[in-house]
């Protein structure tokens, strides 16, 4: 016997079907509709202003990219438009209808935000934009320190190198191998005289003067003084420090002193007396 | 600054403090500055009568409230929109025990032919109900992504109770149960002209865009006259779920199939 049986059918719901009563809808929207003037209810239908972007060879068909929900910024972007949109379309008209859009400068009336509010606002873009700048300022130095560090350490290097050619070349010419002196720019070569000295003549032309070099010689630069007395020929035939009057004793003239110095001395003043008496 | 109420003596560049007189320094051109004088002091303790350039016509009121359960985001949205619509009457909390068809009766005792009905369940969800109380239809709607008045993001401004205007998406007018929405929105939200407590400038626009089968609204305040735009605020976005035929009840008109309840 073919009786039903709980279990043996099983109810399957059909597909909802969601209703759309377009007639009804219509029907609806006919009596409900308000015919009031334009003015009254100020509404405007149309698309966001198109965006300017780069030549499009196509022509602006009518479904252009669809605005991707997901994307903020452009879904602000084309809401913003349409508003412009909007905008541009009734100004015109609503000029002609005498309806006044713009708010003139004295005429004070409260607003939908509070003066306390704006200033909430306008403070915190503030601190935005300090904040901003901040960051920027701190980020150009950091570059600037990163850029510096490595012109400095080029720099270094670059010293480095010609003190190494330097010493090279002079080892060259003490040792025989060459007897140019091209390598150095002007500055005399004795062996007397420090490496250093001869590397930093080539980069200061002028370097110190006459009397800081005797002194530089005389006393500074630890590695002179080894150098420094040698009993060469060279040194035997130097007579630059040889001072004639000195030497025979003349010269050198005390500001004269009274005559109370010239008092003779004590067997001279006995023999004066005694010779006087 | 004070914010001073706005004098109605018609025309528009009404100062509200008037600049203390100078002919009260300069005595020598005096005889016909005194008489001038004089006259605009009587004109000053006078207080003149409202004079309007027309006459209210459109007696559009909206009845704004809510149920209880609200938190604190949908309650400054329903003051934001109270203030932006100077034609909004206010009510208290409704128990969500009653049934709808209550706020009908609530609307005609305040004098109201249009409301909007804020429903919040579970203390998350929020139902947005507008509708044309007596008979017209009526449409619910779940509320998202809500963004008040108050946020500091939205650095525009404008005079309370100034007319907006209203910009739609063509896709309003391509399907009818949008069009019937769109009808919906600018009776709803279109402040009537000559209204007692608007402003007669045109300074800000309402845009309510369909994208994602949702209805994006957004409030910019024009700057200059090259649409140049600032957004004011509040932001919300409405996901239609059903348009019945009665106010608060009825047969159903249209269903949205695009529509998940944020329970399942």
């Amino acid at each position: 016997k073919g009786l039903l049986k709980p279990g043996l059918n099983v109810v399957l719901e059909g597909p909802k079907k969601a209703v759309n009563d377009v007639n009804g809808l219509k029907q609806c929207l006919a009596e409900f509709k308000r015919d009031l003037e334009w003015v009254e209810r100020l509404d405007v239908t149309l698309g966001p202003v198109p965006e300017i972007s780069g030549p499009q060879s196509t022509p602006q068909n009518k479904d252009q990219k669809a605005v991707d929900p997901e994307d903020d910024f452009q879904r602000e972007m084309s809401f913003y438009r349409q508003a412009q949109a909007a905008v541009l379309a009734v100004l015109p008209r609503l000029h002609q209808l005498k309806v006044p859009t713009k708010r003139p400068t004295d005429y004070f009336a409260e607003m939908a935000k509070s003066d306390q509010q704006m200033q909430k606002i306008r403070q915190k873009l503030q601190a935005k934009q300090a904040a901003m700048e901040k960051s920027e300022k701190a980020k150009q130095l950091r570059a600037l320190r990163k850029y510096g560090k490595k012109v400095q350490t080029e720099v270094l290097q670059k010293r480095q190198r010609e003190k190494a050619h330097m010493m090279n070349a002079i080892k060259k010419y003490q040792k025989g191998f060459s007897d140019k002196l091209d390598f150095l720019d002007g500055d005399q070569k004795p062996v007397a005289r420090g490496s250093k000295e001869g590397a930093k003549g080539q980069q200061m032309k002028k370097g110190p003067n006459a009397k800081r070099r005797y002194k530089n010689q005389k006393f500074g630069f630890g590695g002179k003084k080894k150098g420094s007395k040698w009993n060469t020929r060279e040194s035997y035939d130097d007579v630059s420090s040889f001072r004639a009057k000195k030497a025979h004793g003349k010269g050198l003239k005390r500001p004269g002193k009274k005559g109370s110095n010239k008092r003779p001395g004590k067997r001279t003043r006995e023999k004066m007396k005694s010779r006087a008496r | 600054m004070a914010a001073t109420k706005r004098k109605r003596r018609g025309g528009l560049a009404v100062p509200a403090k008037r600049p203390r007189k100078s002919g009260k320094d300069a005595r020598p051109p005096a005889k016909p500055r005194d008489k001038a004088e004089e006259a605009e002091e009587e004109d000053r303790n006078r207080i003149p009568g409202p004079v309007c350039k027309g006459k209210w016509k459109n007696k559009e009121r909206i009845l704004i409230f809510s149920s209880r359960g609200i938190n604190f985001r949908t309650r400054h949205l329903m003051q934001d929109l109270r203030m932006l619509m100077p034609h909004s009457k206010a009510d208290t909390k409704m128990d969500r025990k009653d049934k709808l068809f209550v706020i009908n009766e609530v609307c005609e005792m305040k004098n109201c032919n249009k409301c909007i009905y804020f429903e919040a369940k579970k203390k998350q969800d929020l139902y947005m109900w507008l509708s044309n109380s007596p008979h017209g239809p009526s449409a619910k709607f779940l509320v998202q992504n809500i963004h008040t008045l108050a946020e500091l993001k939205m650095t525009g401004n404008c005079l309370k109770g100034s007319r907006p205007l209203l910009s739609f998406d063509p896709a309003f007018d391509e399907l009818p149960h949008y069009a019937l929405l769109k009808e919906l929105l600018i009776q709803i939200f279109s402040t009537p002209r000559y209204h007692p407590k608007s402003q007669p400038f045109v300074d800000h626009v309402f845009t309510f865009t369909v994208l994602d089968n949702r209805i994006w609204f957004r409030n910019f305040q024009i700057i200059e006259e090259d649409a140049a735009l600032v957004e004011i605020g509040p932001r919300f976005v409405l996901n239609l779920i059903k348009i019945f035929q009665g106010s608060f009840g009825g047969p159903t008109l249209y269903e949205n199939p695009h529509y998940q309840s944020p329970n399942m």
